[in-house]
């Protein structure tokens, strides 16, 4: 009841986190990826792509590029349009302009498990082994947002292949930022000139000296446990030595052909798909692959 | 503000219509479908099935098989368990068991255009190849378009424990088969007369008499012009003489793929797309 009441108040003076409940206009634009994907690295991307004036913080982040799992619905209708906005949803169809952010589920696992001691809703001594069941099996704090396979299923069944809808895979702009993050430039019709300046300030060595300074105060990270950094390994292919087998098995039979359809090699014999799978992962590496916007 | 103090003040009694929003209990069964889809029949088909002593109707419906659209937040919470739920949401990874029916757009596009007209949306001899481009845009449905509504679910959770697919189609040519699919995967130990027994008492035929009777008892109904019937053709195929060529062409080149995976067959089918067709594939490829 308490409980109810709060939610009731907090509804009334729009303070309620906006979620889902979003009121989406439509110059709006997503950056749009399961937890743990790079979402935070792409929105500081972005926003030094859109404002070379102000390099990117974790104290302006919320300004520049609103989170809108971290902010109230009175908020996000006062930021300046278009907004860029942060989402971990699944497939919202209210959403028009979709960035999606792809990462390997067995490195999105890895880091999960971090995040969520970090976060202190599972403790040390919680095995990886049984987070990553609860990872795939959408046991999580984080269930409301599907499970990693539904996430990105629910996205790219819908919106694959159409102008306005940007598919990238981590790894990619982990390996050749430039060529990714022009991708980004083109796509809100930014100077490719841009490219440089904002892959710099968006570097993993600035957003961890940026997170030191600045951890304590940022919605996310506050109150947080501050001996698990926010900003991860930043890079890719961990799980090959970090993930028990038993694991790796457990995510690959739960989403073998989707990973293979985005290019990520299994690790253990999955059943064969055929000719399916192969097409339909050519039609993902033709979106992951396109130049023009 | 205002708006915000009614809806506040439906928040605090629980007696909004939560839609979306509902609270889901992890022992629901869900009959989701894209509207106009069939889905009110499959209501009326597991309704007489579970309850084959009262009679599913239009004055009870809501309550065997609840529609979160139509009741509140209060009365929802208060059904018995489990709960078997009438949604045209799109994927919701809360949903822990769905029976998804799906029906050719083709149909399902006309089907909508007699439904809005009325819902009075549409005024009688509006533009079908208007509304057509409308629905193809997912304009005309507050739950996506039909091919975002259909991929979205059947990407995440077909082949997968705890969904069940079935095509409108199968269900007119064969309705004890398919209604015998819903009870193995009801877990229901159900005869051959049984299932006889709930497919008769949902029949078009029975479903029409009971709507001249009481359409305006029904939440879906009552606020609608009583003289275009909510229960329609019935049969599958009707889009061949009703719709333009334009309009086929329009749903076949915006959804070819998904279509020809669920089996429905395309007028047009572009030979040199045919064998390396994009969406085609999602469905199976996705398991």
């Amino acid at each position: 009841m308490i409980y109810g009441a709060k939610r009731i108040l907090r509804y009334l003076l729009g303070t309620d986190i906006a979620g889902r409940t979003l009121a989406v206009y439509p110059d709006d634009t997503f950056i749009v990826s399961y937890p743990r994907s790079g979402n935070t690295w792409t929105r500081f991307l972005v926003a030094n792509l859109l404002h070379p004036e102000e390099p990117a913080t974790f104290a302006n982040i919320e300004r520049l590029v609103p989170d809108s799992e971290a902010q109230s619905s009175r908020y996000l209708r006062r930021v300046s349009r278009p907004r860029v906005i942060k989402s971990h949803q699944h497939f919202d169809p209210r959403y028009r302009r979709v960035i999606y952010v792809v990462r390997d589920p067995r490195d999105v696992a890895l880091s999960y498990y971090d995040f969520e001691r970090k976060y202190r809703h599972i403790d040390d001594a919680y095995p990886l082994q049984d987070y990553v069941s609860d990872f795939v099996c959408g046991r999580l704090s984080s269930a409301g947002w599907g499970t990693w396979g539904e996430n990105v299923g629910s996205w790219l069944s819908t919106r694959r292949g159409r102008k306005d809808f940007l598919l990238l895979r981590y790894e990619d702009m982990l390996a050749n930022p430039a060529l990714e993050v022009a991708k980004i430039a083109a796509f809100f019709g930014i100077d490719a000139e841009r490219v440089r300046g904002a892959v710099e300030r968006s570097s993993v060595q600035r957003m961890r000296g940026l997170e030191k300074v600045q951890g304590k105060d940022w919605v996310s990270t506050k109150n947080k446990r501050s001996d698990i950094p926010f900003v991860g390994a930043a890079a890719s292919g961990h799980w090959k030595s970090k993930l028990p087998a038993d694991s790796i098995q457990e995510i690959e039979s739960a989403w073998g052909p989707l990973l293979a359809a985005l290019g990520y090699e299994l690790a253990t014999a999955q059943p064969e798909c055929g000719e399916l799978l192969q097409m339909f992962s050519s039609s993902v590496q033709r979106a992951l692959s396109r130049k023009r916007i | 503000m205002l708006k915000r103090i009614i809806a506040g003040t439906k928040l605090a009694f629980g007696l909004q219509r939560p839609g979306r929003n509902l609270v889901v209990l992890p022992d629901d069964v869900f009959i989701v479908s894209y509207p106009k889809s069939g889905n009110t029949w499959t209501r009326f088909l597991i309704g007489n099935l579970i309850h084959p002593r009262s009679p599913a109707d239009f004055s009870n419906i809501n309550l065997i098989i609840p529609d979160p659209e139509g009741l509140s937040k209060r009365q929802l919470a208060r059904m018995p368990r489990p709960r078997y739920i009438k949604s045209h949401q799109y994927f919701d990874p809360r949903y822990p068991k769905v029976i998804y029916v799906v029906r050719d757009p083709r149909d399902v596009a006309l089907s909508q255009y007699h439904f809005h007209r009325k819902r009075k949306l549409l005024a009688d001899g509006a533009s079908v190849e208007q509304f057509i481009s409308r629905f193809v845009a997912g304009k005309t449905s507050p739950y996506a378009s039909w091919g975002e509504n259909v991929a979205s679910w059947v990407a995440t959770r077909s082949g997968r424990p705890g969904f069940l697919l079935l095509r409108y189609e199968d269900m007119i040519e064969d309705t004890i088969r398919e209604l015998a699919k819903v009870a193995d995967f009801l877990g229901l130990d159900a005869s051959k007369e049984q299932l006889a027994h709930a497919v008769a008492r949902s029949s078009a035929h029975e479903m029409k008499r009971l709507e001249q009777k009481q359409a305006l008892l029904w939440s879906s109904t009552k606020e609608t012009r009583q003289d275009v019937p909510f229960v329609r053709a019935a049969k599958p195929g009707g889009w061949k003489s009703e719709l333009s060529e334009s309009s086929v062409r329009e749903i076949e080149s915006a959804w070819a793929g998904l279509m020809k995976s669920l089996n429905y067959a395309l007028r047009f089918d572009r030979a040199d797309t045919a064998g390396k067709d994009r969406d085609a594939v999602l469905s199976r490829v996705l398991r």
